[in-house]
């Protein structure tokens, strides 16, 4: 917990350090009607395992009895109301309280708990900046780049924190990390951008030397050939499209004579072109000719018109000898193809090719625009004279326009203010500020998206009207909807349901041969597929615990019993009335992550009912204690629910196992990997037992209508979701969200619309505390 | 993978190392015969294996140079008088002192830093710097990677890890500082082509380029991180700050690779896989590799290896164990589990003696490559089943220059802190360390 510098915050750091100065001058008389109630009945009751000396469960009513009424013990209070109502406390095998002392005590607490939640507290809360973590990389390059190969395959692993990989705390950068971006990086480009653009034409050269010689005196020398006589090469060349080609003769010659050197270029036999070869022996020079050509095999020949040798003549001038000198033919084209295609992440980062004289302003907008959408805020003329400064370098090194811009692109993809959302705190006075247009675009978009904002996020930034709750509330559904939104469901979804442990999982084969990587994959497909279904076509989040539809391929389908489906394909099933499926708790997916690889553990999945679903996870065991599982030393020859029952035996144990394994029993018909079984080896399964607060069950179809009838479970998702979208753990100041979620989605048939509406625009998704050294 | 293909590889690794770094550390053998200090700079490794052993048939039964390998450390015959098997070793800071359960999350934060992690879940991290890290500083200015992290299991996802835990300590044994973890590799190709990828084919104009371009681009994002930080405070301030040493590391490395022109091309003849491999012992064989090919290049002379993540939960089917390795050891006594608690044991084991095998197999300063170095391998976890810290199963592997007495079973006081060990080891390295994590001081005996 964070202490900010209001007057009763700093009164409660002192309280921490010196409880009775703070307390008594704080306490109302409210709260000493509240103490004279309870501190009887707690001392005869609680207080023997819950005091200073002994807190069992992390739990302390001394002290809470004493300054537990602020705002930020309205849990405490909670959880005690809770567990009195359910009869949980005090353990069976302790003195227990008359009905009219339960209630006595159930009533003053709750009073304290509605007294506190009267406490406005306006602290929205500082998240720490988030780096992306390794789903959001991918996704925003996607969408930033138009490339999309997974460039964070092989990044480290985010830390998790809170259940999430998403928050700001925990997500660290190493130096292994660091490499891991420029190289990155660098591939993005490399895939992005084509180098070669405009594309140089073909080009086929034929070397003279190697021509077929027609003529006398006509020979190779070295790597040209030498003509003295009238003659010439030919040879062979291929054309395959149709079009405009250049054919370009490298030649020089010996000047003697009137006239200088002839070259003749023919075709098939055709003449196309005389040059006059002026240039002497040594300094080689070009002659083109362009032409249009049909494709098919050509013959191609280079001639000398006009030998002349007079070592005799009177004039000297004319004295000599006259030699023309080929090294070589190029055929180069078609000159006149259209331009190609251009990958799609070519054209969003260089719509338009510069010629020469623009290349510099084409290469500023380009990075102007670039650095905008990757910072995901409007970038200054600052920022982009040092982009530029890289592209210059690049050139500088030879590179050409796109390899320069490019270059700079690797600075962008490297830089800070790409790799983290920062929230800069602006030199303003209070204690808080509300975000920005853009801030408040880039929460939007990673929260459901889990990638950076759209044109119309950055559009709607840009005018400002993204400030506006109705706005957001819009653009939050309109997200919803986009088939984007389904990174929240696997990322989210995955994570809150713990089913991306599913890859990890190595059930036995030799006890469930029926298991293979297929079978792993649709596991989880039907999964996020359902959880997809629910989140985005707004259904009721009551239908992830119980539902009358799923969705199958016939793998799993026959791994469920289910019979008439066909194929690979997954499609939407509904189920029959009275089917042993539905919801997520009998999801082959959950199921498995929640066995040991050899056996099902009706202590794992009690335990994540409890922390998943319903938000309510056991109190920790008393320290140095080994964690109770199953298979004591007990006759091997009794059911796996016999064996377990000497948890309960043990009435230290028993409070939470009582808790744990009876939700973990109403599972026991699904094996460790989620298949329907009636016996477990020689024993039948008994699926049937009782929670604390006395709701009896027979099998999973009871267990669900119980948990749906909990508010636990809509409380315990929105926290889950609140976190996840905020990217920091929850605050005693959120319990406020979390209320007004639960009444949203209690008056609106516990449709996720409603709680996204919620939270987006909720004071913490909105606003942000500003630290003093900032100021 | 087939298995002609990781045959060649593994020959390819062989006739590489023959073939290569060797020259570099001849030119280093002192004049004097008896090569022993100087000779070769010292190395240090530090391997780490969950969920705690079977203490019964890990811990040899005599004390002295006279000790039997019981059935866990068996596989260690090859190199037994090359190990120093140390009982009686404790990490106060494992303990729960008062913080409530999570003993596999804290038994790898502490495993290095002998510091009590903070138990949270994410909204502050802290333990303390490891002793590789704090080693690293000083033993790592000459090579181009001041230390290597290494493991065999990727880091955990999704969910949580253990009891109010972040996943970040469950994850991680080494920590630049006491708020930062320092990621281990996990996949062998990448851990290659990190090491050694700029040197397949010598150095070329074109890297050297290549080098000068990277290190514009990191001057470039070096100014942008300055400019941010004037403006950020607080949690931001201190993200900002790894950020930005980072960078400088991989400046630094960058100018080490510049300084260092004439090393010895590293080819690779045949392919290490493309991803991580499927088989455990196939992973696990080829981390070892990378572990020994950095220290026999003097690439760099620290290194950590995670063998599992703590808690980890992986079934060893190839040595016929289908359980979780987590839930078996919760054993309760059963001797069925035991015993297979034990062969895990030694299936790990005989990671560890492949990687001392090779080791010792390298010719270095007149002696072995196993000579200049300091390798503990060890659980933070005694038991399994009973969650403690005390006793817990440790061994000292390779002679450290001479200065460690090998080929025996050491006893040493009850609760002594295995900080003691690390601090020992830190000053036989030159480290000028005087305590480290909980020491009460350097270990006594360690030379005989």
């Amino acid at each position: 917990m964070r202490f900010v510098f209001s007057g009763w915050r700093f009164c409660l750091g002192l309280l921490v350090l010196s409880g009775a100065f703070c307390a008594a001058a704080e306490l109302s008389f409210h709260q000493k009607k509240v103490v004279a109630g309870l501190e009887p009945l707690m001392k005869e009751f609680c207080i023997s395992c819950h005091s200073s000396e002994k807190q069992k469960g992390g739990l302390n009513l001394e002290e809470l009895l004493q300054s537990g009424f602020q705002p930020q013990h309205g849990e405490q209070w909670e959880t005690l109301v809770s567990y009195m109502e359910k009869r949980e406390m005090p353990p069976e095998n302790k003195p227990q309280p008359t009905d009219a002392q339960r209630s006595s005590i159930i009533h003053l607490s709750e009073s304290v708990v509605a007294h506190l939640k009267s406490i406005v507290v306006e602290n929205p809360g500082r998240v720490t900046v988030r780096r992306l973590n390794r789903d959001e990389y991918n996704n925003t390059i996607r969408d930033l780049v138009g490339v999309d190969f997974e460039p964070a395959a092989d990044f480290p692993g985010d830390e998790v924190g809170y259940g999430f990989d998403n928050i700001g705390d925990v997500l660290s950068l190493s130096p292994l990390l660091l490499e891991k971006y420029l190289d990155a990086a660098e591939q993005i480009v490399d895939k992005a951008l084509v180098k070669n653009y405009p594309p140089k034409p073909n080009k086929s050269r034929h070397e003279a030397e190697k021509m077929q010689r027609a003529g006398d005196s006509i020979r190779a020398e070295g790597s040209v050939l030498g003509l003295y006589r009238d003659g010439g090469g030919r040879d062979k060349i291929e054309i395959k499209k149709a079009g405009r080609y250049r054919i370009r003769v490298r030649a020089s010659g010996d000047q003697a004579g009137l006239e200088p050197p002839k070259l003749g270029l023919r075709l098939d036999g055709k003449e196309l072109k005389v040059y006059e070869v002026r240039n002497s022996r040594r300094q080689m020079k070009y002659f083109d000719h362009e032409l249009k050509l049909e494709p098919g095999v050509k013959r191609i020949e280079v001639a000398y018109l006009n030998n002349y040798v007079n070592n005799d003549h009177p004039d000297p001038k004319l004295r000599g000898d006259r030699n023309l000198f080929v090294d070589y033919v190029d055929v180069i084209g078609p000159l006149d193809l259209p331009l190609p295609q251009l990958p799609k992440s070519h054209a969003m980062i260089i719509p338009k090719h510069p010629d020469r004289k623009s290349e510099k302003q084409v290469a500023r907008n380009v990075l102007n625009r670039f650095a905008s959408r990757a910072y995901r805020r409007p970038v200054e003329k600052r920022d982009v004279d040092r982009l530029m400064r890289l592209y210059n370098l690049m050139r500088h090194d030879g590179g050409n326009f796109q390899e320069g811009v490019g270059f700079a692109i690797q600075g962008i993809l490297t830089s800070p203010h790409f790799l983290y959302r920062w929230e800069l705190d602006p030199a303003v006075d209070g204690d808080s500020r509300t975000l920005q247009s853009y801030e408040i675009a880039s929460r939007l978009s990673y929260f459901l998206w889990g990638s950076m904002p759209d044109d119309r996020l950055f559009e709607l930034a840009k005018s400002g009207e993204l400030n506006k709750p109705e706005v957001i509330e819009q653009e939050a559904l309109r997200m919803l909807k986009n088939p984007k939104a389904q990174a929240l469901v696997e990322n989210f979804g995955g994570q809150w349901l713990q089913v991306r442990n599913l890859k990890e999982m190595a059930p036995d084969p030799e006890h469930f041969p029926a298991f293979n990587e297929s079978l792993r994959a649709d596991m989880l497909e039907e999964t996020f597929r359902f959880m997809g279904e629910v989140m985005t076509k707004d259904l009721s989040l009551l239908a992830l615990l119980d539902a009358d539809f799923t969705f199958l391929n016939e793998r799993l389908a026959r791994h469920y019993g289910i019979p008439g489906v066909k194929g690979d394909e997954f499609r939407k099933v509904s189920l029959k009335p009275g089917s042993n499926r539905g919801g997520v708790l009998t999801q082959a997916s959950v199921l498995t992550i929640t066995s040991n690889p050899t056996r099902t553990s009706p202590v794992i999945r009690g335990k994540w009912i409890l922390e998943q679903i319903l938000g309510t996870p056991p109190p920790p065991p008393p320290p140095n204690v080994p964690e109770l599982e199953e298979g004591d030393k007990v006759d091997q020859t009794a059911s796996l629910r016999e064996r377990l029952e000497v948890h309960r035996s043990n009435p230290d144990c028993a409070v939470c196992h009582n808790k744990l394994d009876p939700l973990g029993f109403a599972l026991e018909n699904y094996d460790a990997i989620g298949a329907w079984r009636d016996h477990e080896g020689r024993f039948p399964i008994d699926p049937s037992g009782e929670l604390p607060g006395g709701d009896a069950f027979d099998g999973a179809g009871d267990l669900k209508k119980i948990l749906k009838s909990r508010e636990d479970f809509i409380r315990s998702f929105s926290r889950n979701l609140l976190t996840y979208a905020l990217g920091r753990g929850l605050e005693y100041y959120d319990q406020s969200v979390v209320d007004e979620a639960c009444k949203a989605l209690k008056s609106n048939d516990h449709r996720f619309s409603s709680l996204i509406t919620i939270i987006v625009t909720s004071r913490p998704f909105l606003n942000r505390n500003i630290e003093t050294a900032a100021k | 993978m087939n298995k002609s293909q990781s045959i060649s590889r593994r020959t390819l690794l062989r006739g590489m190392g023959a073939a290569m770094a060797l020259p570099m550390l001849d030119v280093m053998k002192p004049a004097a015969y008896g090569a022993t200090k100087a000779a070769a700079p010292m190395r240090m490794a530090f391997m780490f294996v969950p969920n705690g052993v079977n203490l019964h048939r890990w811990t040899p039964s005599t004390d002295g140079a006279r000790f039997e390998l019981p059935f866990v450390l068996d596989p260690l015959a090859p190199v037994k008088n090359d190990i120093t098997v140390i009982t009686g070793l404790t990490h106060d800071k494992g303990r729960s002192n008062d913080d409530g359960p999570g003993d596999h999350a804290r038994s790898a934060g502490v495993f290095l830093t002998g510091a009590q992690p903070l138990k949270s879940q994410g909204s502050q991290i802290r333990v303390g710097v490891s002793v590789d890290q704090a080693a690293a500083r000083y033993m790592g200015q000459d090579t181009r990677f001041a230390s290597l992290e290494l493991g065999a299991e990727a880091s955990r996802g999704g969910g949580k890890c253990d009891s109010g835990y972040s996943c970040a300590y469950s994850n991680n044994i080494s920590w630049r500082d006491a708020d930062t973890p320092v990621a281990k590799e996990v996949n062998p190709r990448a851990v290659f082509e990190r090491l050694f990828g700029d040197a397949s084919s010598g150095v070329s104009k074109e890297q050297i380029k290549r080098r000068a371009q990277r290190r514009s681009l990191l001057d470039f994002v070096i100014e942008d991180a300055r400019a941010l930080d004037k403006k950020v405070s607080g949690a931001d301030k201190q993200k900002l700050d790894e950020y930005l040493t980072a960078v400088r590391e991989i400046e630094q490395r960058i100018q080490a690779a510049e300084q260092q022109t004439d090393r010895q091309p590293i080819r690779m003849v045949g392919d290490l896989p493309e991803g991580v491999p499927d088989s455990y012992d196939e992973h696990l064989r080829l981390m070892g590799d990378m572990l020994v090919l950095a220290f026999q290049t003097d690439t760099t002379r620290v290194a950590s290896y995670m063998l599992a993540n703590a808690g980890s939960n992986l079934s060893y089917r190839q040595i016929g164990v289908g359980d979780g390795h987590h839930s078996l050891s919760h054993h309760q006594d059963d001797p069925v589990k035991l015993d297979k608690i034990a062969r895990i044991n030694r299936f790990h084991v005989q990671q560890l003696s492949y990687v001392l095998q090779r080791l010792k197999a390298i010719p270095e300063g007149g002696g072995s490559l196993l000579d200049n170095c300091m390798i503990v391998y060890g659980s933070g976890i005694s038991d399994g089943n009973k969650h403690n810290n005390e006793n817990l199963p440790v061994l000292l592997a390779g002679g450290g220059q001479g200065s460690v007495l090998t080929g025996r079973h050491m006893r040493v006081p009850q609760e002594t802190p295995l900080c003691n060990l690390y601090l020992s080891m830190l000053q036989r390295a030159g480290v000028p360390a005087t305590s480290f994590g909980d020491s009460t001081g350097a270990l006594r005996g360690l030379e005989g």
